[in-house]
């Protein structure tokens, strides 16, 4: 049984942050996520990492969404996810929408 | 500007996390520049402080200026627009105070260059504002032709007697003469130097300037201002990790060293201070890495409770710590089982030295003995390389003690069947160090021990770096010059010299045209020196 708990959360990728690679998106989405203080769940191993993963990636330059699914090691509240979310996400990266996988 | 025509344009966009952004209108404007790329200048913990310190005080703005990668460069200048601050993206030339941190002498040209592509005159008398020029340049000499004032020492400790200058006068005359007055800032102009032989002679030309004069030191670390609003870069740079500051200065007294004085006195910070600056950094910027800096981490008093508290921090958050300056034999003795929890990709040895009889002499405390006897516990580890550094050229050094440092490494290499990155640099007589009135090794001679070393250590499993040997002397020759070298540091700039700190990018030719354009013979200063040195006016140990 999968007990992570998983939110897919869309988001709007514009503005400067069009100039920022997809390795560099991954690298902002977890220190955002790791700023919100909520139950991460992290990669095994010896480099542990948050654990995501996206529908696809944007061209560099490109404007447009994208869909994210972060895990989480145990239950949280989308709206605070929301809340949290969206005080810590730079400029140029906007929340779209927030919906829970399972749970 | 369309960024996608540039490489790497996430140096010059402004959106990191904690990015500072002040309204410009009634202010005094200050840019911090850094003579480097932004990746490289990013890594530097220096301009954080600075940077932060100085937004602190509502009347001033702060922000920063990087050198630009070579294809924003060529395109400045072909369209003739000017280099321009990260935050407001105004030209430098349109700031009231101009900082540098600048650490390295290979950096000289680039910082003419970042004041040519912003607008700003390059020779003091030319200008109407003031170069401030701090960080790790203990010979401020071979740059004084360009700056007006130079800090000797931790800047932290005067930024507000600084500030308070800048409020009170407005013209540059008045402002250089209250900060000559003030201990730690030196205003070149108001000396005059005279070279007599091999002697160096000091005038004051303006009475209530310091002579000799004196670095500034912060007395308690505990209560230093630490810039926990971590600016995050949402792109890789080259050290990507917060630096959290255990100590600064080193209690060992290896004689080639510059950096025990110029960081001297050791001093420490309180465990319970920096489990509380790391806290407090972690929930400001999210950063996945840490490091514990230090010159010399295992001689950190409670490095023991310090890596267990920092450890249990973090625990649930999955928070790399990494310890870079730590001594094999604690390593791999008393620290082994502590640093099996702490996440560490490499590990770093400076050797130096390939005999015991040459490390002794040099007073480089190092046991490779114990090193090797436990490969078992390096082998747990988990380490994907490491690195050893060495030194040639150093003084009494001969053929055997070159071939052993060959045979060191590949029996280190075979023991514990590891990728090892070699880095071998000549050795280079520093100012300040306790090896300062030393000659440097004759050029030819350097030549034939390089060619040595290369020969014995060319294998698979080795990644050797070795000094360009004449990038070496240029950086010996500017840390060791005097003001004469201003000139020629110019016409090498005019020829087109920057970058000159990337093997790549250097180039010789153009030093050795400017020197002998300037008539003068840059052998002249890698000779020893006996009565005094260019920079005898300037006590560093405070
Ligand atoms: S080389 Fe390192 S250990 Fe030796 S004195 Fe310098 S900083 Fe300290």
């Amino acid at each position: 049984m999968d007990k992570r708990f998983k939110i897919k959360v869309t988001i709007r990728k514009e503005g400067i942050m069009r100039y920022f690679s997809q390795l560099d998106l991954v690298r902002i989405l977890e220190r955002a996520l790791r700023r919100t203080q909520l139950p991460i769940f992290f990669t095994q191993g010896f480099n542990p990492r948050a654990k995501m993963s996206f529908n696809k990636a944007l061209k560099l330059g490109e404007k447009g969404e994208i869909e994210v699914i972060f895990y989480f090691r145990e239950r949280v509240d989308k709206e605070l996810l929301r809340i949290k979310l969206s005080k810590n996400l730079p400029k140029g990266i906007r929340l779209r929408n927030i919906e829970i996988v399972n749970g | 500007m369309n960024w996608l025509n540039f490489q790497k344009p996430q140096r010059y966009l402004d959106s990191e996390w904690n990015v500072i952004k002040k309204k410009h209108r009634g202010k005094i404007k200050v840019a911090i520049c850094f003579p480097d790329l932004y990746e490289v200048g990013m890594s530097n913990l220096g301009l954080r402080i600075l940077y932060a310190m100085f937004n602190e005080f509502n009347d001033i703005v702060c922000e920063r200026v990087f050198f630009p990668g070579l294809d924003l460069g060529d395109y400045l200048e072909k369209r003739k627009k000017r280099l321009f601050s990260l935050e407001s993206k105004l030209p430098l030339s349109s700031f009231d105070v101009i900082g540098f941190n600048l650490s390295y002498e290979l950096n000289f040209t680039n910082f003419l260059y970042m004041l040519k592509l912003g607008g700003v005159p390059l020779r003091g008398e030319e200008r109407k504002k003031i170069i401030l020029l701090g960080g790790g340049i203990s010979n401020p000499e071979p740059l004084a032709e360009f700056v007006d004032v130079f800090f000797l020492g931790e800047f932290e400790e005067k930024i507000a007697k600084f500030v308070s200058i800048l409020r009170k006068y407005k013209d540059k005359e008045s402002r250089l003469r209250a900060l000559a007055e003030i201990e730690g800032f030196y205003v070149p102009k108001f000396y005059h130097v005279e070279v007599k032989g091999r002697d160096y002679y000091f005038f004051k030309k303006y009475k209530y300037a310091h002579l000799p004069l004196k670095k500034i030191y912060v007395k308690d670390l505990n209560s230093v201002y630490y810039p926990v609003n971590w600016l995050t870069p949402h792109t890789e740079i080259v050290h990507d990790r917060v630096q959290i500051e255990i100590a600064r200065g080193c209690p060992n007294r290896c004689y080639f060293c510059q950096a025990r004085c110029f960081y001297y006195p050791y001093r420490e910070k309180k465990v319970e201070k920096i489990l509380k600056i790391m806290e407090a950094v972690y929930k400001s910027s999210g950063y996945e890495n840490f490091s514990l800096l230090a010159l010399s981490a295992s001689d950190y008093s409670h490095i023991e409770e310090l890596i267990e508290e920092a450890e249990g921090l973090f625990n649930k958050e999955k928070v790399g710590i990494s310890l870079p300056s730590l001594r094999v034999e604690d390593l791999v003795s008393r620290l082994y089982k502590k640093l099996l929890k702490v996440k560490k990709t490499s590990l770093t040895l400076a050797i130096e030295a390939g005999t015991p009889q040459l490390r002794e002499r040099i007073n480089k405390r190092i046991d490779v003995d114990t090193f090797l006897e436990a490969k078992e516990i390096l082998k747990s580890l988990n380490l994907r390389h490491i690195k050893l550094y060495f030194m040639f050229g150093l003084p009494g050094e001969g053929e055997q003690d070159l071939i052993s440092i060959g045979e060191l490494v590949r029996k280190i290499a075979k023991e514990l069947n590891m990728r090892l990155h070699v880095s071998i640099n000549v050795f280079v007589p520093k100012p300040f160090s306790l090896f300062q009135d030393l000659a440097m090794e004759p050029e030819d001679v350097l030549y034939k021990k390089r060619e040595l070393l290369l020969k014995t250590l060319k294998r698979r499993n080795i990644k050797l770096s070795i000094s360009n040997i004449k990038q070496r002397i240029i950086e010996a020759v500017l840390s060791r010059g005097d003001r004469r070298l201003s000139r020629v540091i110019y016409r090498a700039f005019l020829k087109g010299a920057k970058f000159d700190s990337y093997t790549e990018h250097f180039n010789w030719r153009l030093w050795e045209e400017a020197f002998r354009e300037e008539e003068l013979d840059y052998r002249w200063y890698l000779s020893s020196f006996v009565n005094n040195f260019s920079w005898s006016h300037i006590n560093w140990r405070g």
